[in-house]
């Protein structure tokens, strides 16, 4: 296991580097349209994300919690999720609670600590899941359009389409500025306990160095994109009704959607039956 | 003109919005990549690059980057990799917020570097224990018989104190103090052109921290606690049930109905619609 673990942070930074980042994100975004979470309504999506986010928090039971785990497993596994996105995952999780473990046996915890702590993960995990099926499985903008039908604040729904379309184009220029940065530096020598500290230090001064023209280039772009939805009215048109509900006027509730959802009310209910019989 | 206060109009806010948003937003994906060193139970992370935020809130209008900050956090961070925690994300959002707002309400003159220090550690300061609080509450919450599993409650407040001073102490001096030193001073006078903006001065400041602003902060970090103490009720309530009832059944009762309030809410959204929809027809 410790193997394992081991062989996977060595593959992670290995494939560390800001291309497989940008490719990875954008995958996560656009990459699976074909999926069945893909096409599904993005408001009955959000509807049973509602679900799965908020009940687990106040069961307790072990087999509704595994029950509920095992759905939203399944249905990430559907959305065909991009790797990066599933360790980090995986390891937020396990670390957070593993670490509590620790620190709990050495305040005189014994092993009775580890089914509070299982049912804690179990929880994090099954609500974690559910929202990378439903924020990473859906298209951004199908996203957004859901949201807004719920009547979100325009600028959220505008924020998630803007940050999805910039950034592969900031990360860029981010290692741009990076690279130029190291280019015309002279990094130390990295050799011993001091030297690895000294070029640690050194690399954190250059990403914030780096963010001195970062913040002046982006500074003129915003304004360029802002004066740009200025032209085309946006402000005007985010409040509008008649505007919103020809923005949103793509969304339908298919069969599928309802079959979707009755779906996972049906296992639901079983979990809770076989939690009744036991 | 020159003594007028430095108010932005409503483009010029949607444009510190969208840079602090994508510029923030950037920075937290990337710290949530970086690996974090470990030494013993002391946890080395660079918990966020807070500086960007707090830089440009002292340079601009603050409610617009602070907003900005948060929102960029949300969408970049949690959503795009799929992170969104739900109840626990509106208390981050709130806390960014209010940490941020405050600090770039404190400068009245982004040229005296005491003051941009003083007011960055402020902002941390306040970010991380407001944070801390919610923290230990969560967790009270979600691990029912807190008190009576041997070692955790005491785990819990340490590895949580911990993480706030090591925050403070760490990430707030490295990663917000040094930075907001360096780079306000040399954007200050460059950066606010491009936004089409006057610096601002001593004259043009919006004015020292009122009993508004106190009162503000306090209400929308009343408001994170209240969501957390809502759901922490709910769970007593459901136990409540349970326990009356001595009987799985009456759980499994409360599970139906609890889906069948997922179905009515869905029911009600769509009639809301519908009806917005119908009175638009007609209007």
């Amino acid at each position: 296991m410790s193997g394992m673990m081991k062989k996977m942070s060595e593959n992670i930074l290995d494939k560390f580097s800001m291309d497989f980042l940008r490719n990875q994100v954008l995958k996560n975004a656009y990459g699976n349209d074909d999926t069945l979470i893909a096409k599904t309504d993005p408001r009955v999506l959000l509807v049973w994300y509602l679900f799965f986010a908020v009940v687990p928090w106040f069961m307790n039971d072990l087999v509704f919690l595994l029950g509920c785990f095992l759905l939203v497993a399944v249905t990430t596994i559907m959305a065909r999720v991009a790797g990066l996105v599933l360790v980090l995952f995986g390891l937020g999780v396990f670390s957070q609670t593993g670490y509590l473990f620790v620190v709990s046996l050495l305040f005189g915890g014994n092993t009775e600590t580890i089914v509070p702590l299982l049912v804690l993960t179990l929880k994090v995990a099954t609500v974690s899941l559910a929202s990378i099926t439903v924020f990473s499985g859906l298209d951004p903008d199908r996203l957004s359009n859901g949201l807004m039908w719920y009547g979100c604040p325009e600028k959220l729904s505008f924020s998630i389409s803007y940050a999805y379309r910039m950034l592969p184009m900031l990360m860029e220029e981010f290692q741009n500025v990076l690279l130029s940065y190291r280019l015309r530096g002279n990094a130390p020598d990295s050799k011993g306990v001091m030297g690895k500290i000294r070029y640690l230090i050194y690399q954190v001064k250059v990403i914030i160095h780096s963010f001195y023209p970062l913040m002046l280039n982006t500074a003129k772009r915003s304004r360029t994109t802002v004066e740009a939805l200025e032209i085309k009215g946006y402000r005007y048109a985010a409040v509008n009704k008649e505007i919103k509900k020809m923005k949103l006027s793509s969304l339908k509730v298919t069969y599928n959607d309802m079959l979707f959802a009755a779906v996972s009310f049906l296992w639901i209910a079983v979990v809770v039956l076989v939690m009744v019989m036991i | 003109m020159v003594t007028k206060q430095q108010t932005a109009t409503q483009s010029q806010k949607l444009m510190i919005f969208v840079l602090t948003m994508s510029l923030y937003g950037l920075a937290t994906l990337f710290t949530e990549l970086i690996p974090k060193f470990q030494v013993g139970i002391v946890e080395f992370s660079v918990e966020y690059f807070l500086f960007i935020p707090l830089v440009l809130a002292i340079l601009f209008d603050p409610m617009s980057a602070a907003l900005g900050a948060a929102t960029g956090e949300l969408v970049f961070s949690e959503i795009m990799l799929g992170q969104f925690g739900g109840l626990g994300e509106l208390e981050k959002f709130i806390t960014v917020t209010i940490g941020v707002y405050i600090a770039g309400r404190l400068v009245r003159n982004p040229k005296n570097r005491t003051m941009v220090g003083i007011a960055s550690m402020t902002g941390v300061i306040l970010q991380q224990l407001l944070g801390t609080i919610v923290d230990i509450l969560k967790v009270q919450f979600a691990v029912t018989d807190f008190e009576a599993v041997p070692g955790l409650p005491e785990s819990v407040f340490a590895t949580e104190g911990f993480a706030c001073l090591n925050d403070i102490l760490f990430s707030g001096i490295l990663f917000c103090l040094l930075p907001t030193i360096f780079l306000v001073p040399r954007l200050y006078g460059k950066i606010e052109p491009l936004l089409g903006m006057q610096p601002r001065t001593e004259e043009t400041a919006l004015g020292a921290i009122n009993a508004k602003v106190v009162i503000g902060a306090l209400v929308a970090f009343a408001a994170a606690i209240g969501a957390e103490m809502l759901a922490e009720s709910g769970t007593s309530i459901i136990d409540w049930e349970a326990s009356w009832a001595e009987s799985g059944t009456a759980v499994a009762a409360g599970m139906v109905v609890a889906a069948a309030l997922a179905v009515v809410m869905l029911l009600v959204m769509k009639k809301k619609a519908e009806a917005t929809d119908n009175k638009l027809e007609n209007a």
